[in-house]
């Protein structure tokens, strides 16, 4: 993945705690949903996407700007192309969508945290549904590939972020389950992703996830000049 | 990629071998082309996958049907989705298409080798040109990814294959090539594939071509049972 937030520590319980009925007042309870990326959304995508690359040290690479987003994604009816699904948060139960595609139905949630989650970004990533302020706390983009083995698509994910405030809460393992599902619904036989060789909080997590790593198999990248020479290229 | 032929030895020339005029009569010229495959080329892409199967010693894993190809295949525009280039040879220059994608003009190439292509299983793989024999000798299969970090779509080669008796002379290198060359057309960023860490020729040939292999990343994959079991996850 592009930027793994890192996940809980091995011995850490993956869920979110529960307030223990008998010794403290009813916990913070945080409502979220996990929905389809919509054009309206490119701005967060866009500052979402600055973050990872902040996160990764890699933002002299990132050379997304909201209109190639725009011009890129939504193209295509969902999950047959560039796909996103966002994950919102609010404190109070979140109003539906007014024109919910038809394609996926979001997916809701509630957590119970004992301490409020405090967002010193929330400005900048919030949503209002008539008064209701909603957050947007992270994103997964994917899209299909295809295996000729197989003779089936699946899913490649490439990126998985939720932002600073929201991580080791069990967000991101909600943003990738929501993707498994869904290609398990169309019948896809692989989600894939990739993962740095020395992320070992990041291995951890999706082998937890289920998943295996593929020791032997390297990315091979033809890009800039040596791409372009192609051009011209005598083929 | 899935199958990559085994490329010439660093030290053998790539190009493939000119008579020198002094010494010997004429060559023997092949006319081959690039064009992309349509549905009538579903049999021929079964049997080409198959045989790269065979030589990946994979046929274990190997489940694609006619049908598979047919129902995934060719739903989008190429290059927006799942795309076939094939490779076809004939001793005599080949008639052009009744009915040419406008999305792509089909490369044509001649190569004159010292010594005529024997081809043991050329039935199988013949295509009728009214009279005219030609043969699908290989194919590359690729999709569109996307890069966030560039905000552009690449292309990932999921297979290159070249059958047994035609490798060796160049062809996968066209295959490729005629990717790379479209990739830049579309103003794409990136070609990636992947290899086999122990691949030592397919790695020389990968670099030959300008592509780096990027030593860091591993692939990550939820598959079967595993991922079988989202279906009714709590997410």
């Amino acid at each position: 993945m592009a930027a793994a937030a890192p996940p809980p520590p091995p011995s850490a319980a993956p869920e979110p705690s529960m307030a223990a009925p008998e010794t403290t007042p009813i916990g913070h309870p945080v409502f979220t949903r996990i929905r389809l990326a919509t054009p309206s959304d490119v701005p967060f995508i866009h500052k979402l996407i600055h973050q990872m690359a902040v996160f990764e040290r890699l933002s002299h690479l990132c050379s997304a700007t909201e209109s190639s987003l725009s011009s890129n994604l939504f193209l295509s009816p969902p999950f047959h192309s560039f796909t996103i699904f966002l994950l919102e948060l609010s404190s109070s139960p979140i109003p539906p969508l007014l024109s919910p595609s038809p394609s996926f139905t979001p997916i809701e949630k509630t957590f119970n945290f004992e301490i409020p989650v405090n967002d010193p970004e929330k400005d900048a990533f919030s949503i209002y549904y008539g008064d209701q302020q909603v957050i947007i706390g992270g994103f997964v983009l994917f899209f299909p590939n295809y295996s000729t083995f197989l003779g089936k698509p699946g899913f490649y994910v490439e990126d998985l972020f939720v932002r600073e405030c929201y991580r080791r809460k069990g967000f991101g393992k909600m943003l990738l389950s929501a993707v498994a599902k869904q290609a398990v619904k169309m019948g896809y036989g692989r989600v894939e992703w990739v993962v740095l060789d020395w992320n070992v909080n990041a291995i951890t997590f999706y082998e937890q996830m289920g998943a295996k790593v593929l020791p032997e198999w390297r990315i091979c990248r033809l890009t800039g000049d040596a791409l372009q020479a192609y051009q011209n290229a005598n083929v």
